[in-house]
């Protein structure tokens, strides 16, 4: 197994916290909640990524966490912990039925299928009474020894997501995906079950996507259809592509980055579609490798230039 | 019987404006192996380009018709435009890269979702009736404009068929889409067909927005709606095959028509998305997809 470099990630998550643990605003604490739940979502996408696949059914797996959590809260009264699981752990059972049958396709067809799979949970949620319907649900309250410190909680669970999955990626597992990404066949030839490989994948990433869910029912204590449209994943693709998508640094920079100059332009009564749009637009053409890309590759051509 | 026939030419109504935006779809697939998903903000700009000339120029004296056929050359103008600075400023680059050209175009339908409302504002825009009327066709009844809407989509579709398959241009083009490197081989310019395919693209979808304006209710957020039906139509048709695209926007229709009419919209779009994980299940290329 590579270095995972964890004293780094040990000192950089200890930083974070106590940085949170200082904040009284509710305006900062709530940017704070979104820059996590965001860059949560954003490893999320880019962990599938990973095996070369675009998995625009992250925005759909957000929100079956987010009403999972909501219903164990409100309906049943859960715990907070249990709750966040159980929203985690529906988004990764749901997702290995979608999986099943919808990995055998790649490319253009599951990036598709994966769109209009939010758009149909979305109808889902608007049409049952349970849930809400179109107005959603309201009162998703954490409890109240919690309230105050919710920034650190929510930043303590994503971290710990996040480095899961970042121990996943630098596994043998992590190397079957490239694997499976720079060519399917050869995989296939030394004897993985390549759709396994995929599933389990897929699922990993959705149950990551579905505690961010559960963090954002609970960040926001109501939900409705409309928070968790195909655009979840589109933002969660401009945090990937501006902060660099080769190294899991990457969302985090790009979610840090773009929540905070999303909201400051939000704050001046700019347009958040326009914002993020120019964002994904401009990233794609002039930083092809986003803003990490841009720095080590500097570091790599000033190293070249010392030998 | 009557029921029966209503919900055919209903399907077919709406069938004929899927058809020509998921042609659109699997043309600019074919050639140039993207997915676009800004294609539906090409069918909404031409489409509030006729919202908002058509009252003007009424207003202003001319006669419906002409009014109408004018915002259909300013609309199909604007949206071409367009199009060239996507292809020329963006597409252009990421030919045959499908996560890069997917991305770029989710950047673009931000960009555009929030131009498009600041331009025309968040309001819907009702069209005056171009051809007023209804006509009955086998005891069922359907208005003189959605008839005309229904056979100038045929009418297109059928030229783009003919096109595809007797003259040079369509010819180079599925040239191209069957395999680029050996169409170059043979001398096809392949930039030019990409640019040539995406404009044509373009074009239908532009047209499918004159044909709706004037009997739907025109707002920014129009061509979300269509784009979804339009993607899932060449999925189950299969990406890059004109028959197929073709097919699957009449399969799209008629389960919308038909689960509309005996259930609510909204369980026939589930159910849409039902039959489509059933197609990939059996098929996971969509139904007439190769390669």
């Amino acid at each position: 197994m590579d270095d995972l470099k964890l004293p780094y990630w040990a000192a950089g998550i200890a930083l974070v916290l106590a940085a949170t643990l200082m904040v009284r605003d509710a305006y900062i604490a709530s940017v704070i909640n979104l820059i996590a739940i965001a860059a949560l979502t954003a490893v999320s996408l880019r962990f599938v990524m990973l095996m070369g696949e675009l998995n625009f059914a992250t925005a759909a797996f957000v929100g079956i966490g987010a009403y999972t959590t909501g219903a164990a809260v409100t309906i049943l009264e859960w715990p907070f912990l249990v709750a966040i699981l159980a929203g985690g752990l529906m988004a990764g059972l749901v997702s290995i039925a979608f999986g099943y049958v919808t990995l055998r396709t790649k490319g253009p067809y599951f990036l598709l299928i994966g769109f209009a799979f939010t758009e149909a949970v979305r109808i889902l949620y608007s049409k049952s009474t349970v849930l809400g319907g179109t107005s959603g649900m309201i009162g998703i309250f954490p409890p109240v020894a919690l309230d105050a410190w919710m920034p650190t909680v929510i930043v303590g669970i994503s971290c710990i997501v996040i480095l899961a999955l970042y121990v996943l990626e630098r596994s043998d597992f992590g190397k079957i995906l490239t694997a499976i990404r720079d060519n399917e066949n050869v995989a296939r030839t030394v004897g993985l079950n390549i759709l396994l490989v995929k599933i389990a994948c897929f699922a990993a990433a959705s149950m990551a996507a579905g505690v961010a869910g559960s963090l954002h029912a609970y960040a926001n204590n109501v939900i409705s259809p409309g928070d968790f449209s195909f655009l979840v994943a589109a933002f969660a693709l401009a945090y990937v592509k501006v902060g660099g998508e080769d190294n899991i640094v990457g969302p985090l920079v790009g979610s840090v980055l773009l929540v905070i100059l999303g909201s400051y332009a939000l704050g001046l009564g700019g347009d958040e579609h326009i914002f993020y749009g120019a964002a994904i637009t401009l990233a794609v053409l002039l930083l092809p490798h986003g803003i990490t890309g841009l720095l080590s590759g500097r570091r790599g051509r000033s190293a070249a230039k010392g030998h | 019987m009557q029921t029966a026939i209503q919900l055919i030419l209903t399907s077919l109504q709406i069938g004929a404006v899927y058809i020509l935006f998921s042609l659109g779809l699997t043309l600019i697939f074919g050639v140039m192996r993207i997915v676009n998903f800004a294609h539906g903000h090409l069918f909404a700009v031409s489409a509030l380009v006729v919202a908002s000339t058509v009252p003007w120029l009424v207003g202003a004296g001319f006669p419906i018709l002409s009014a109408y056929l004018l915002g259909a050359v300013a609309g199909v103008a604007v949206a071409l435009a367009v199009g060239l600075v996507m292809y020329v400023g963006g597409f252009r680059f990421f030919q045959r890269d499908l996560v890069g050209s997917f991305i770029l175009s989710i950047g673009l339908v931000l960009l555009l979702d929030g131009v498009l409302l600041r331009t025309f504002g968040g309001a819907v825009r009702p069209v005056p009736d171009i051809i007023p009327g209804t006509v009955t066709v086998l005891g069922a009844a359907i208005t003189s404009q959605r008839l005309a809407l229904c056979v100038a989509a045929i009418a297109v579709t059928g030229l783009l068929y003919w096109a595809l398959t007797h003259t040079k241009l369509g010819k180079a083009l599925r040239a191209v889409s069957i395999d680029h490197e050996a169409a170059m081989l043979q001398g096809i310019p392949y930039n030019r067909m990409a640019l040539a395919g995406f404009m044509i693209a373009t074009v239908l979808a532009a047209l499918a927005g004159v044909l709706i304006a004037p009997v739907t209710i025109v707002s920014p957020a129009i061509g979300a709606d269509y784009l979804i039906k339009g993607f899932i139509a060449v999925i189950v048709g299969g990406l890059g095959s004109v028959p197929g695209a073709i097919l699957g926007g009449l399969f799209v229709a008629a389960i919308e028509t038909v689960g509309g009419f005996y259930f609510d919209p909204s369980s026939a779009t589930i159910a849409i998305f039902v039959l489509v994980i059933a197609v990939l299940l059996v098929r996971p290329k969509g139904l007439l997809g190769h390669g």
